[in-house]
């Protein structure tokens, strides 16, 4: 952490070139104001002091005097004061010491008086004024630290691209210039280009950004005013090293304080730990993803080869007896084989559908092609493929009337319910119904199959929907899992549930969108009779 | 004398096997394994007495089956069935909509394909001669030229919308027909794109001519495809 910049303490102000360039500019940006309150109080101690004049001695009028230089040492550099300060006590002399009306002086105590008046006048307005400076300096400080801490704060919660954006306000709420960042997206600054992130640079520019990012050096900041136009860069320091740099362009001014300079290179580099940090977060994750995706990667294989072997095998057995074995089976043995093999395939390229359609949705940012769909007609192509597959399972639809539409990819749909369909006909118990249930609940459509098997134990219910949990029978490895990817593509939920009088439930829940407005206008029932098929 | 049907597929044992099991159906098979091939049967059988049905798999060694399907649009309307191991559901459509008859993805059992063969078949010529016009099934009647559809007997009132929708399924009775496809000739070019529509009036149509529209027997679904009206036996 040497690298970054501490603030300095004691302030910075306080350097020599700093005191002198105080010494002689008003350091109140108001001019105006300061010469008005400066004229309101000379007015005031002189009226006073001549209302006063006879009543009180000239002791107590020359305390007047001084108390009004020492106010208004709050707004003169010290060199007006002084100057001001020799103007009243020449003034002074005049008008009320005697002999008055001249400059001469009578007694020698008198001279004594208009010396220690301006003496002390002079001593007065400049510790008000240093006090004054001390004030501001560290009212300047408190504001810095403030805003440190709070993009500081800012850094704990934004997401990356707000972060920028508030570093680049920040920057430019502390020094008025136009500002441009660019930013490496890597750990290796040889691996990404230098990006601008923020503002807009020319060639000449960038090519400064670059040099910034290079050397990873602080500006060599001048004293001299900036012309306009004059342009600065920043590097943006991690704890190991630089990871981008900002550019100022600086508007006609005076040179900036030393103070705001290293506040301006505390935000960059903080700016800087906050970027090294997120970079090596990410890598830190891209690292564990690939980890988890190879153990996911090498899990489903083993689950695959192990799922396909069983069929496979089976076919090979049904097929190499037909083969063999033909003139010593019997046509209905034959026959038999040979459903097997038919079945078998069947369930072969179910799984293959299942495992394509997962890895496809495991896939980064997949997209599904989502339409308007009739929950009726996809529980209706679900259960006519089931009869044509196992005639002889009861299933018991049940489609609440005038339900609306569902915006899902059907495809992904039926192969939903087919799943859960299989997965009741497996665990469900044969001489009882499969239900199926579609209805609206609140703003959910809710989707339901549900066998009368023995249901599902409690301490694997959690379980059910990763990849590879099984209960006794084989080819459920990928069934529930896809299940939980489809539904969770629609942005819905699936559980399974102990039924009351036994038996699991599949729950499923879709969010329920606005619907579109089918009879807009024109009317879809109001179609010239042109395109009558008769 | 037997129908003629043009095999193109570049797996050796697939073609075989789809060879044997149409012959002995009774079909004379020409068979091809590309592009190439598929091309010159093809334009030999066209001086000859033609085609009746083509096979055609899309990935094949010199190039795209699609292509073989667009040219052949160009000039027949010989029914084309495409067999293919790609699933894709947006594939489908595409092809459907270039004009091929039927898809049947790989896996697929003989029994299928025979089904698809026979009804491709019975729509073929349909698009010089007359439409199809009436579809009887099960307790069904539909008589289209007369704007009759009898369910058990009696007479079921449907909206000119409705009748429309059911006979552009009629005239391709068996076949499946894209939501593109009947949304352009029921409601009009501009209304490709409303789905919803067809939900709702298929929805309806089920409703008046179904006994439990929930397991329709005679429209329907073909998930992200388009809609089937059963083939009649």
């Amino acid at each position: 952490m040497g690298q970054t910049a501490r603030l300095q303490y004691p302030p910075a102000f306080l350097n020599t070139k700093y005191r002198a360039r105080m010494w002689i500019a008003p350091s109140l940006k108001n001019h105006a104001f300061a010469k008005a309150a400066v004229v309101a109080v000379w007015s005031l101690g002189w009226l006073l002091m001549w209302a006063m004049d006879g009543v009180a001695d000239l002791a107590n009028l020359a305390l007047m005097l001084v108390l009004a230089a020492a106010v208004c040492g709050l707004w003169l550099s010290a060199a007006e004061s002084l100057v001001i300060g020799a103007l009243a006590v020449m003034a002074f002399d005049w008008q009320f010491v005697p002999p008055r009306g001249r400059f001469t002086v009578d007694l020698r105590e008198h001279a004594w008086l208009l010396l220690t008046m301006f003496a002390v006048g002079s001593m007065v307005a400049w510790l008000v004024r240093q006090q004054r400076m001390f004030a501001d300096a560290a009212r300047v400080m408190a504001e810095h630290a403030t805003l440190l801490r709070s993009f500081n704060e800012q850094l704990r919660q934004e997401s990356s691209s707000g972060v920028v954006q508030q570093f680049a306000i920040a920057l430019q709420g502390l020094i008025q210039a136009d500002i441009a960042v660019g930013m490496v997206d890597d750990l290796d600054l040889k691996l990404a280009p230098l990006r601008v992130v923020w503002g807009q640079v020319d060639a000449h520019e960038m090519a400064q950004l670059q040099s910034c990012l290079d050397t990873s050096t602080p500006p060599a900041w001048t004293d001299q005013p900036m012309h306009s136009r004059q342009t600065i860069t920043l590097p943006l320091r991690g704890p190991t090293q630089c990871h981008g740099a900002v550019l100022l362009r600086m508007p006609e001014s005076q040179p900036l304080p030393p103070m705001t300079q290293s506040t301006a290179q505390a935000l960059c580099d903080q700016m800087g730990i906050y970027w090294e940090r997120t970079l090596v977060e990410a890598r830190a994750r891209c690292a564990s993803e690939e980890a988890q995706t190879q153990k996911v990667r090498n899990t489903l294989l083993a689950a695959i080869s192990h799922d396909y072997r069983t069929p496979l095998a089976t076919i090979l057995g049904a097929a190499s007896s037909l083969l063999r074995q033909s003139d010593r089976l019997s046509r209905a043995q034959a026959q038999a084989l040979a459903v097997t093999i038919v079945h078998e395939v069947e369930q072969l390229s179910t799984m293959t559908d299942n495992t394509l359609q997962l890895a496809r949705l495991d896939a980064q940012g997949v997209k599904i092609t989502k339409d308007w769909e009739s929950l009726e007609e996809l529980v209706g192509s679900a259960v006519a493929r089931t009869r044509r597959r196992y005639p002889d399972v009861r299933m018991g639809v049940r489609i609440e009337p005038q339900l609306p539409l569902l915006r899902c990819d059907a495809p992904l749909l039926v192969q939903l319910l087919d799943n859960l369909i299989d997965n009741a006909i497996k665990y469900g118990n044969p001489d009882q119904s499969i239900d199926i249930i579609a209805r609206k609940i609140e703003s959910n459509f809710l989707l339901a199959v549900s066998d009368r098997g023995s249901g599902i134990p409690v301490q694997v219910r959690d379980r059910l929907f990763l990849p590879f949990e099984r209960g006794t029978s084989r080819g459920a490895g990928l069934g529930l899992a896809l299940c939980r990817a489809i539904v969770l593509a629609h942005g819905g939920s699936i559980v399974a549930r102990q039924r009351r009088q036994g038996g699991t439930s599949m729950e499923c829940r879709f969010p329920l969108e606005p619907q579109p407005l089918p009879l807009n206008e024109p009317l879809p029932d109001s179609v010239s009779p042109h395109r009558s098929m008769a | 004398m037997s129908l003629r049907v043009l095999l193109v597929e570049d797996d050796k044992e697939l073609r075989s096997t789809l060879h044997q099991a149409l012959v002995i159906e009774g079909y004379k098979v020409l068979v091809a394994a590309s592009l190439a091939d598929a091309q010159a049967l093809w334009s030999h059988a066209a001086h000859d007495q033609g085609l009746d049905l083509v096979l055609l798999d899309l990935g094949l060694p010199d190039g795209e089956g699609t292509d073989f399907l667009t040219k052949l649009r160009v000039h027949t309307q010989t029914p084309l069935i495409v067999i293919s191991a790609r699933q894709q559901d947006g594939e489908k459509v595409k092809l459907l909509d270039l004009g091929a008859d039927d898809y049947l993805v790989k896996p697929f059992g003989l029994d299928e394909l025979l089904a698809r063969m026979r009804v491709a078949l019975r729509h073929r010529g349909r698009w010089v001669t007359a439409a199809v016009t009436s579809y009887v099934q099960g307790d069904l009647d539909i008589d289209v030229t007369r704007h009759r559809v009898m369910r058990c007997g009696s007479e079921v009132h449907l909206t000119p919308t409705e009748f429309n929708l059911l006979a552009r399924l009629v005239r391709n009775a068996g076949q499946v027909v894209t939501h593109r496809q009947l949304l352009a000739d029921v409601w009009g070019p501009e209304f490709t794109e409303h789905t919803h529509y067809l939900r709702l009036y298929m929805g309806q149509l089920r409703a008046k001519l179904e006994s439990d529209p929930a397991q329709p027997g005679f429209l329907l679904t073909e998930p992200g495809v388009g809609y089937r009206l059963s083939e009649p036996h």
